[in-house]
């Protein structure tokens, strides 16, 4: 998800930081954070890249954060700058809490203090964590040994925990609502970068196959049936990429305050989690039984496009959020829904 | 690093149209509080009304970008395709002019000669003119240069002979563009020797006759020439530049929101049914409104794309194979999930949408060519 607002020395140099990581090791199953690969980013700046340069952030913006994941997610490399970044030292930042160099993620407790599949629980050294009390919701930095983390993973073993708090051995900081709001279209809109990313390098890598493996006694793109699954790959891929570059758009340009952001994100997310589904069967199919091994790397990103898809909302979920709004829209109402 | 990117991003700042897009609105509701027009299924094949075209004209809504010096409004492509996006969400009757609007004009404009532009531009601006398309052919459908049609130097002109299919409206245009052979067909240059002709629909030796479609419904046309006289002030480009003519403008064709939108009114009137539970909650519903939602980004897109004279071919034929496939799988839920406890409004939508279903795919480039496209845009073939 590169955009052209992201000046091209900077995606480079973020890209050649992770090839240079990619190459030099392989991937860890189950994934941990590489401490040595955080002190490297962090020196480049790339740890807090969206935090204000007052507390040791970097001041980019958003479409430089999206490059970042998209690079990452092209090498392979399992890593929660986003959470970090861009969710939970956001939320701190925002809350008037302090921020330092400790790693953190953010955690959505429910009303019993429980928290299922937080990513990076368990690696992280602070959570950022928020509960809502009579209404009102509360944010706290709270050091991870606080909590009760019991270690999850997600289908690519990520860490996906669960968190149990004693909240009231939190002292939480009062947040406006529309804020937690904005938090959870971040979280979302961050997994659909990720997914659109991973669509792309599934793509690229399925160009490259058919492109050089031959039967038949010619290479597999002289075939049609083989490009018709191509195109509709790229199709699909190019429709989850548009409608996420929207809802990315508007979420920037009105600081995430845009009334109708709540609906493009959803939009996003359903049309790249439905994306997925062709995406992830047809790169597949071209492949042959070679994608499904562990030792290429088609699976880096359909298996990863598909674990993304079902966080923070289920597709299912999207649509429904979706289907709520058009319902609501009322008679003539669904296209002022789509184009305000 | 990352492949380069099959769609442009989008440039078009929504805000720059928002209040056209309001203008439009408030007249279609007028015109529908009037009783002027029924939203209907596919309006921009099946929905001829001359009297809503000409008011349209009289808001400066037809061809929007015709320079002043032709009547026109020199209005921005963007700018069109927010009206046309607008009429169409609403499933407003815009049959008449659409091809001449949608195509005809930008073709005259880099085409045309001066005296073809000021005889038809000012006419197309006030819903006064009317055009089809002359390409396919009884055994010419996806493969155009395979087109028969012979077009012959007479005195003062040229004379056509052959057939013309699926000419929407024809019975009552004035005219179209015929794609005919001027040379004969050379095997290792099939592309070669076509050209175009602007025909008079009502002159000599043209015969139109009614093409019915499976639902009792006319629309479609055959036209046949024989020996049709067109003066050499009515070729159109350049003799023997025909392929080239045609296939530069498919980026238009392919792009737009009738590429969409065919079937919007039905998706609304299922969320209008299924708000009053006469139809059961299903998420469906939310997939299809968020699809023709990603879909109205990406024709925003490849719409900005045109206004910077970038090449679109390929982003266009994806807008045209998700955007088709989707309006028959919103005639699909629908059908799927109705009862008759939706109603007859809800049902007749129905039946328009399934039966008009086959062509969304197949018109205007089947789904199946434009795969091939992108593959070609892929590099694959």
């Amino acid at each position: 998800m590169n955009a052209p607002e992201v000046e091209p020395a900077l995606a480079d140099m973020m890209d050649a930081v992770l090839a240079e990581t990619r190459a030099s090791r392989s991937p860890r199953v189950p994934a941990r954070r590489d401490p040595e690969l955080w002190r490297r980013l962090d020196e480049l700046g790339l740890v807090r890249l969206t935090g204000d340069e007052r507390s040791g952030g970097s001041g980019a913006g958003w479409y430089e954060a999206a490059a970042l994941q998209a690079a990452a997610v092209r090498h392979g490399i399992r890593i929660p700058l986003a959470e970090h970044d861009l969710l939970a030292c956001w939320l701190l930042e925002s809350a008037g809490l302090a921020v330092d160099g400790a790693v953190r993620t953010v955690c959505l407790l429910d009303g019993h203090g429980h928290a299922a599949g937080v990513p990076w629980a368990s690696g992280a050294e602070r959570v950022v964590v928020v509960w809502q009390v009579a209404g009102e919701y509360l944010v706290a930095d709270a050091a991870a040994e606080h909590l009760d983390i019991t270690p999850g993973t997600n289908m690519i073993g990520e860490p996906r925990d669960a968190v149990v708090a004693d909240r009231a051995s939190l002292s939480g900081v009062p947040v406006p609502t529309d804020r937690i709001a904005q938090l959870r279209l971040k979280c979302a809109l961050v997994r659909s970068i990720q997914v659109c990313a991973a669509m792309d390098e599934a793509l690229a890598l399925s160009l490259d196959h058919v492109t050089s493996r031959e039967q038949f006694g010619r290479p597999l793109s002289r075939f049609q049936a083989v490009q018709h699954l191509i195109s509709d790959i790229a199709a699909e891929a190019a429709l989850a990429r548009s409608a996420t570059e929207a809802a990315l758009s508007a979420a920037v340009s009105s600081d995430w305050s845009a009334p109708h952001l709540e609906f493009l994100v959803a939009a996003a997310r359903s049309c790249t989690g439905h994306a997925a589904t062709v995406v992830v069967r047809n790169t597949h199919q071209v492949h042959g039984a070679i994608g499904t091994t562990n030792e290429h790397r088609l699976h880096e990103f359909t298996r990863a496009a598909l674990a993304w898809r079902s966080e923070f909302g289920s597709v299912k979920y999207w649509d429904d959020r979706v289907t709520d709004m058009a319902l609501q829209a009322g008679a003539n109402g669904l296209w002022s829904l789509i184009s305000p | 690093m990352a492949l380069p990117r099959l769609v442009p991003r989008s440039t078009v700042d929504p805000a720059g149209t928002e209040e056209l897009r309001h203008e439009v609105r408030q007249f279609l509701a007028e015109q529908l509080a009037a009783g002027r027009f029924t939203p209907s299924v596919d309006a921009w094949l099946c929905g001829w009304d001359e009297e809503f075209t000409a008011a349209l004209a009289a808001r400066g809504w037809l061809g929007m970008t015709v320079p002043a010096e032709y009547g026109g409004h020199g209005r921005s492509f963007v700018e069109r395709f927010a009206v046309t996006e607008e009429l169409l969400a609403a499933g407003a009757p815009v049959a008449a002019h659409w091809i001449a609007d949608r195509q005809i004009v930008p073709s005259l404009l880099k085409y045309g000669t001066e005296f073809q532009r000021s005889e038809f531009l000012p006419k197309i601006v006030r819903g006064e003119c009317f055009f089809g398309i002359g390409m396919s052919e009884p055994d010419s459908g996806s493969d155009l240069a395979s087109v028969r049609t012979k077009a012959e130097t007479v005195d003062g002109g040229w004379a056509l002979t052959g057939t013309k299919v699926w000419t929407s409206g024809a019975h009552l245009a004035h005219a179209f563009i015929a794609l005919a052979r001027t040379e004969p067909v050379d095997p290792g240059h099939r592309h070669t020797g076509l050209s175009q002709f602007i025909v008079d629909l009502r002159g000599s030796g043209v015969e139109i006759r009614p093409i019915v479609s499976m639902n009792g419904a006319h629309h479609f046309n055959e036209v046949l020439l024989d020996g049709a006289f067109v003066p050499d002030t009515m070729v159109f480009g350049e003799i023997g530049q025909g392929w080239q003519q045609v296939t530069s403008e498919l980026a238009f064709e392919r792009s737009g929101p009738e590429r969409f939108l065919s079937t919007f009114v039905l998706l609304d009137a299922c969320a209008e049914t299924m708000g009053y539970q006469q139809l059961s909650r299903s998420t469906d519903l939310g997939r299809l409104v968020a699809r023709v939602a990603g879909l109205h980004q990406m024709s925003s897109a490849v719409a900005g794309a045109l206004e910077r004279h970038e090449p679109a071919d390929v982003p266009a034929a994806v807008v045209k194979i998700l955007g088709t496939t989707t309006e028959g799988d919103i005639a699909e839920f629908a059908h799927l999930a109705g009862e008759h406890t939706a109603g007859q409004r809800f049902t007749d939508l129905v039946a328009t949408a399934l039966d008009q279903r086959p062509g969304f795919t197949l018109r205007g480039g089947t789904n199946e060519v434009l795969r091939g496209v992108i593959a070609r845009g892929l590099g694959l073939r």
